[in-house]
């Protein structure tokens, strides 16, 4: 083991010298003092030592959470660091403090992601420390997602069905039906487009492969499947291809805005109602209220369109988990405090304190503390919690993300970006994303496989 | 060097003695000057080991240690089997790494980026510091220091905030030279799907080009001014003086400063990585350099970034020999005729 580490630390190192940029972005280096801290604290505790366990998350009330529990527990006492979210340096600052040695006991991560961190020994497995109760709480689509191989490396805090949250003010307006179809979702866009050359449906988000992600995923594609014993790999599968040309004819047709929705240009956009939906998860309804307090009343959230609404599926978008890592060294601790965190109605409680949150438990017995806590005062009163309850039964079961989804979606956007800049195709797009991927998993020494519908 | 009249004939394998005031050295005074000359040798040799060790330590740990690193990490890999769920254990992975690299499009996607960016790059730079510095030399440039002094500045501004400066002028919204263009109803997009890569360039071009301006303008001090004088007194205008007389003198400096801006290109980084974060067109593979740091920092993939590494040392090397064996064979003739 210390070979191993010392080897990469000094391929690290080496790799770091081209570029004081990279020093810039390795921001997670003041990381190495704090696991350490725990023991210390429980060393000098006297008669009886409570066990230390370190958490590191980038979700909002997190803190709040870690109070509560450690106000009702004796024997189990959780020291807490906030950590920038994954994308902004969070993953990377787990992965390192990983190699080094010094993760925390408890790490925060979003789906995408789990396969990758435990192929990469920084999840535990923690199949045997899953109990009975605790798998009996969670939504089976949720914890199907956090398995692999029958072996289960992280426990979901929240899962969002994707829906639609939408301009009930400008609906009116313009006379629009809320459409339940993807046939009849183009055809209103279409309808805007002509009586209000200045707005849009909704926006094609080119730094937004989560949402294709998901719209994929609801349409019955299989960008990664793992049932043969191999990673199969194919992101531009029939139902993939079929969403892809769809979004392509809106966006030839001029029916969405073709721009990035991380930024000030789509704010702007929102908030001037030029564009009257956003398709994502259900935790974008407490976003929406904490971003845009002016617009209340103005909003409301329908199912996504489907299509075909007989048969109603969906994917997700967003949502967290939380993983034991593989250098822990008081697993069931760790447990204990994830389980309380995911499945005890303190901690959502507590949660919640710390700011308005849509956020859909994958634990549904806590959905009606969630709809208790939620004002509902900005979307006139309306179920929201319902809602996304009946939703989140539709998840298709049997979606695989794979073992290196950042940068495999990262590739995606690229293509997307390009869409955005007129050069090149949604389709383009995902065939690279294809092709960006497997020389990365086959570099990794994995078993892959390429058949595709 | 002493001629070989004074050393005795059968002795030529001994080092020349140096002509000193005796004549006839007897065979204890030589043993003792051997002695010495041996002492002398020996002191030279610390000397050399000295001053030359800071040199070595540097090239072994800065260069074969990571270079060492690298082939054995593109070699063996931490493999789960399977679905890599598994326990981890090292094992010989032959050409897995290279053979993923070379087939991955976005890597020689990258490549094809760094090839193109030579293409338009290294030609600005060169003619553009050739011609600055036959400018600087043919004393058309008043005020010449200054002159010499704000064209090199540039190259004191390290690479990082010459990127920042420059994203300043590039973003839109911020960048004051993009609202002076739009008061004149242009509108120009730096960061575009086509135009990002003379965005890069002109970064470039902006940094280095004093530098090797300076690099051609002392290569023209050496010039012999008899030459010039010669030139002019044939009837050369200054135009033909500095093309057709200065320039081909100063041919080992254009070769020298092509070679060195083509090992620097090729390793193209920190202009790009900084305006990724301005622009999606800048994707986190957009050259080999970036491919590297993304396959090491966001992919953990170890095996990947060395693979590629050893891919990119290599053509760095291969092309830095194709260019100095392409200079000395048209450059031989040429010595040839003259």
């Amino acid at each position: 083991m210390p070979g191993r580490q010392s080897r990469r630390s000094v391929l690290a190192t080496i790799a770091a010298l081209p570029s004081a940029a990279a020093l810039g972005a390795c921001g997670g280096g003041t990381s190495a003092a704090v696991a350490t801290r725990g023991t210390g604290a429980a060393a000098d505790g006297g008669g009886r030592r409570p066990t230390r366990i370190t958490f590191w998350s980038a979700l909002r009330g997190s803190q709040d959470v870690v109070d509560a529990f450690n106000r009702t527990h004796d024997t189990v006492q959780v020291d807490f660091q906030q950590v920038p979210a994954g994308s902004m340096g969070g993953y990377a600052k787990l992965s390192n403090a990983a190699r080094a040695g010094n993760a925390p006991d408890v790490a925060t991560i979003e789906y995408p992601q789990i396969p990758g961190f435990a192929i990469d020994g920084v999840a535990r497995d923690i199949t045997g420390l899953v109990g009975d109760r605790l798998r009996a709480a969670l939504l089976p689509q949720a914890l199907g997602l956090t398995t692999f191989d029958r072996r289960v490396f992280g426990v979901p805090l929240d899962v969002e069905p994707m829906v639609m949250h939408y301009r009930t003010d400008l609906f009116a307006e313009y006379g629009l039906p809320v459409p339940r179809t993807w046939a009849e979702f183009e055809e209103v866009a279409r309808t805007v487009r002509r009586k209000a050359p200045g707005r849009r449906l909704a926006a094609f988000a080119t730094d937004g492969a989560p949402q294709f992600a998901s719209f994929a995923w609801q349409a019955g594609a299989q960008w990664f499947d793992t049932r043969a014993g191999a990673w199969n790999v194919s992101f531009a599968d029939a139902p993939s291809r079929r969403v892809a040309a769809y979004w392509q004819r809106l966006i030839d047709q001029d029916l969405v805005v073709v721009n990035a929705v991380d930024g000030r240009q789509y704010d702007a956009q929102i908030g001037g109602g030029r564009v009257l939906t956003r398709l994502s998860g259900a935790w974008e309804a407490g976003a929406q209220m904490n971003a845009r307090p002016a617009q209340k009343g103005k909003w409301a959230v329908a199912p996504l369109p489907q299509w075909s609404p007989s048969a109603a599926v969906l994917g997700t978008h967003g949502g967290s988990t939380f993983a034991v890592t593989s250098g822990s060294r008081h697993p069931e601790a760790a447990m204990e405090f994830i389980e309380w965190q995911v499945s005890h109605p303190d901690a959502l409680r507590a949660r919640l304190a710390g700011g308005t949150s849509s956020q859909y438990p994958a634990a549904p017995g806590l959905v009606a503390v969630g709809r208790r806590a939620f004002d509902r005062g900005y979307y006139n009163g309306q179920d929201l919690y319902a809602l996304f309850e009946q939703e989140a039964h539709k998840i298709r079961d049997g979606w695989t993300w794979g073992p290196r989804m950042s940068a495999s979606l990262k590739v995606m956007q690229d293509g997307f970006a390009r869409v955005g800049g007129g050069r090149g195709s949604v389709i383009d797009a995902v065939r690279a994303t294809q092709r960006g991927t497997m020389p990365d998993l086959r570099a990794l020494g994995l078993a892959t496989t390429e058949h595709s519908t | 060097m002493t001629s070989p009249i004074t050393t005795p004939a059968s002795a030529p394998s001994r080092p020349p003695v140096p002509p000193s005031g005796t004549s006839p050295v007897p065979p204890p005074a030589a043993a003792s000057a051997r002695r010495a000359r041996r002492h002398a040798r020996r002191r030279e040799l610390g000397a050399c080991g000295a001053l030359m060790t800071p040199f070595f330590i540097l090239l072994v740990t800065v260069f074969l240690i990571p270079v060492g690193t690298a082939l054995w990490l593109s070699f063996f890999g931490a493999d789960q089997p399977g679905l890599g769920f598994g326990p981890e254990r090292t094992v010989f992975v032959g050409l897995r790494g290279y053979t993923a690299v070379l087939t991955d499009p976005t890597f020689l996607g990258g490549l094809g980026t760094v090839v193109l960016y030579c293409l338009i790059y290294i030609p600005l730079m060169v003619t553009g510091a050739l011609a600055l510095a036959l400018l600087l030399d043919s004393g058309v440039v008043r005020l010449r220091s200054w002159a010499q002094l704000g064209l090199f500045l540039p190259h004191a501004v390290p690479g990082i905030i010459a990127a920042v400066i420059w994203l300043y002028l590039y973003t839109p919204g911020l960048s004051p030279v993009i609202d002076l263009l739009a008061g004149a109803d242009i509108t120009v997009d730096f960061l575009g799907v086509h135009t990002v890569l003379p965005s890069i360039v002109n970064i470039a071009l902006w940094s280095n080009l004093g530098y090797n301006m300076v690099v051609f303008y002392a290569a023209l001090q050496a010039v012999p001014r008899e030459v010039i004088e010669a030139s002019v007194v044939d009837g050369a205008g200054p135009v033909r003086t500095a093309l057709q007389v200065k320039a081909p003198l100063v041919r080992s400096s254009i070769v020298m400063v092509a070679m060195f801006t083509l090992i620097f290109a090729l390793q193209l980084f920190t202009e790009p990585m900084l305006l990724s974060q301005a622009t999606p067109m800048i994707g986190s593979r957009f050259s080999p350099s970036m491919y590297i740091y993304d396959a090491a920092f966001t992919r953990n993939n170890y095996g990947l970034a060395a693979a590629a590494s050893v891919v990119l040392l290599v053509c760095t090397i291969a092309l830095s020999y194709g260019v100095t064996h392409w200079s000395n064979r048209v450059g031989a003739p040429e010595e040839d005729t003259r």
